[in-house]
């Protein structure tokens, strides 16, 4: 394992002291905070790889942590938020947040949610994203499936795009909305939901039970390589 | 008018006594008048005996008083005298005029008399709907009255007794007769009144459909009250649950998080732990499920309390003791400071136990890092009082009740466990007959008191 560093920040010492132990086993080093403003303190002091973000904080929230680490660090933030935060959940989100968990967690998913997307954090740029059988050609506009070419409008093969170039992220109805269609239709969810059915038919193998582009109740949107169980 | 009780019995005796002295008396003016005046034109003096008579009892006497007059006059004055046959048809004249004055006027007393009766009859019915109507409206339970209320109808229907009974109507009572309450179709009860008696009839279609208009006034009254009640427990009931979710959401889920991320850990086999961290990750299961089984236990005795459940243990002990077991159990002896009196209390000890471990532990929490936790406990012959005063930040007026409501935090506190300490000390604290209460000024520190009835104790035992 290579150190890499994680600043965790939860008010609950048990969970923190649980969370250093496992992150630890794991190899990664381990950096604590029980505050908000703990938090931001530790990540400028040793700026972290990753961070692992309770929702609730006794001197603000999560949300708001989020919004000022994304000012000045790009390192990607996993919240962790329980049943009946779901709205602050979303705005953690909303602001640069990558991804959540939520309480109580199992452990092998929070690790390979944090594999992901440290992973997703190295990655440079790339002109063509193969996801399984998913092939998109970003430069050309052109995706194959399983080396069928698919027809897709400008705006299915937008929104295909923001979803490749984030695989295995959560991205939410927001993010996406404002990528493939511009910030002032952050709020047309339906749009959302029609391309998406639309881009389901011509992707998916069985677009009843979709296998790539994965559906977060109440969040977003992911998609995923079915043959990777990381995410 | 023909009413026969023991007032018109003594009455008809008066009457025919006074009657008879009427006719002496008016007889013995004129025999002495007559010397002056001619006799035949005093006759009409006979009116003034007519006249009284009238007026008082009726016209049943005053026509007798008049044949009466008429006689005596003819008898004592009118020749042939002392002899009934008439000279003169005149004389047969004067006898009609008497008796036609003394029917126009007994008729107008009588007129007179009805309208006074009925007018006070009236006047008692309505000052009694008035009064009704003020006590009921003021929110006096209806149940509590009816029996008073009873009472005053029977003396405005004139019947000796009435009993009032809410609801349809049942099965009367032996020896009583039912007269329906209704307002519009619905019956909203029943009045009895003896068997045989009989409530004036004016009366009974007057005031009874008035009192059956507001005792269905008083009745929807008493429900909507209760409706309003059984709302506004509903709307509690509701905001306990929903802080009970909330708490179960947050303060169930958090030790929960700690034993399932420690639990993974140590069976995750890719992960390589160290001797430290598996201790560490031991003893976070053990802390966390500590945790959990108290904050279950928090839970269970607020339920017991809400519930009724919580029947105490009562036997003397003395104050100062308990509050030194429950800083004992809190492994506090450190930072708390116990002074004052010692008096006698007659409790459950392992609750008010509790009460004062809770008291102490609220405390304890929101001092400043080492600070002391006063403890003290005063007397006075009715009252023990234990106050416990921390150096914390002190309570806003608006928080000195609230701190009290189960799940209530205080401040943007997300780590005083569930909030239930503080309920659950009070709590059990009314089950022992005392009070805990919190006095406090922002920035001056809390002080939370309980107060418990003391045990006399007997003078030859007093040192």
């Amino acid at each position: 394992m290579n150190g890499q560093r994680v600043l965790v920040v939860d008010d609950e010492p048990q969970i923190l002291r649980a969370l250093r132990a496992t992150l630890r086993g794991a190899g990664y080093t381990v950096e604590s905070a029980e505050t908000a403003q703990g938090a931001l303190t530790a990540a400028a002091a040793h700026p972290p790889e990753a961070v692992i973000l309770d929702l609730v904080l006794p001197d603000g929230n999560g949300t708001d942590v989020c919004r000022e680490l994304r000012s000045w660090s790009d390192a990607p933030v996993i919240v962790l938020s329980a049943v009946g935060e779901e709205k602050e959940k979303i705005a953690a989100l909303d602001a640069g947040a990558d991804d959540y968990v939520t309480k109580p967690f199992s452990v092998d998913e929070l690790l390979a949610r944090l594999r992901a997307v440290l992973r997703r954090r190295g990655a440079a740029p790339e002109p063509v994203i193969e996801v399984g059988d998913l092939r998109i050609d970003i430069a050309e506009r052109v995706v194959t499936v399983d080396g069928r070419r698919v027809k897709l409008s400008p705006h299915e093969f937008d929104l295909l795009r923001v979803l490749a170039q984030n695989r295995g992220k959560l991205l939410t109805h927001r993010a996406l909305l404002r990528e493939v269609w511009g910030p002032a239709y952050e709020v047309e969810a339906h749009y959302l939901h029609v391309y998406v059915s639309h881009l389901r038919r011509k992707i998916e193998p069985d677009p009843a039970s979709p296998r790539y582009l994965l559906t977060e109740p109440g969040a977003g949107y992911r998609l995923v390589d079915p043959a990777n169980d990381d995410v | 008018m023909c009413r026969v009780d023991t007032w018109s019995r003594r009455s008809l005796v008066v009457g025919v006594l006074a009657s008879i002295a009427a006719v002496a008396i008016v007889t013995a003016v004129i025999a002495v008048v007559k010397q002056w005046v001619p006799v035949l034109s005093l006759g009409v003096l006979y009116v003034f005996a007519v006249l009284p008579i009238a007026v008082v009892w009726g016209l049943w006497l005053a026509l007798p008083v008049s044949i009466a007059s008429m006689l005596a006059f003819n008898w004592f004055f009118l020749p042939p005298v002392h002899t009934f046959t008439l000279a003169d048809s005149e004389n047969w004249f004067a006898l009609a005029v008497y008796l036609a004055t003394a029917v126009v006027v007994s008729e107008l007393a009588a007129r007179a008399r009805r309208r006074a009766a009925a007018a006070e009859q009236r006047e008692r019915e309505s000052a009694l709907l008035a009064e009704l109507s003020t006590e009921l409206l003021r929110g006096r339970e209806l149940g509590d009255e009816l029996g008073e209320i009873g009472t005053r109808a029977a003396g405005v229907l004139g019947v000796g007794t009435a009993q009032i009974e809410l609801g349809s109507e049942r099965r009367p009572p032996p020896g009583t007769s039912p007269y329906l309450l209704e307002v519009a179709d619905r019956t909203v009860g029943t009045i009895y009144v003896p068997a045989g008696s009989d409530p004036n009839v004016a009366a009974r279609h007057r005031f009874l459909p008035a009192l059956a208009a507001l005792l269905a006034v008083a009745v929807d009254h008493d429900r909507l009250e209760h409706d309003a009640l059984e709302a506004e427990a509903l709307r509690r009931s509701d905001l306990v649950k929903t802080a009970l979710l909330r708490a179960v959401s947050h303060d169930l889920r958090s030790p929960l998080t700690g034993i399932r991320t420690a639990v993974g850990a140590l069976r995750n086999p890719t992960l390589q732990l160290s001797e430290e961290d598996r201790r560490e990750l031991l003893e976070t299961i053990d802390l966390d499920s500590d945790r959990l089984g108290r904050l279950v236990g928090d839970l269970l005795d607020l339920s017991r309390l809400e519930a009724g459940g919580a029947a105490p243990e009562a036997e003397v002990w003395s104050l100062d003791d308990l509050v030194r077991e429950a800083i004992d159990a809190l492994d506090a002896r450190e930072r708390v400071e116990l002074s004052g009196e010692a008096p006698l209390v007659n409790v459950d000890a392992t609750q008010i136990q509790r009460v004062l471990a809770n008291l102490i532990e609220n405390a304890l929490k929101f001092s400043p890092p080492g600070a002391h936790v006063h403890v003290r406990i005063t007397a006075t012959r009715k009252e023990a009082i234990v106050r416990v005063v921390d150096q914390g930040p002190g309570l806003a007026e608006d928080e000195l009740e609230r701190v009290f409501e189960p799940f209530y935090r205080r401040g943007s506190d997300t780590r005083s466990g569930a909030g239930l300490g503080l309920a659950i000390a009070r709590g059990f604290a009314a089950a022992n007959g005392g009070r805990v209460w919190a006095e406090s000024r922002p920035g001056q520190g809390a002080t939370f008191a309980l107060a418990l009835p003391v045990v006399e104790v007997p003078a030859e035992l007093q040192a």
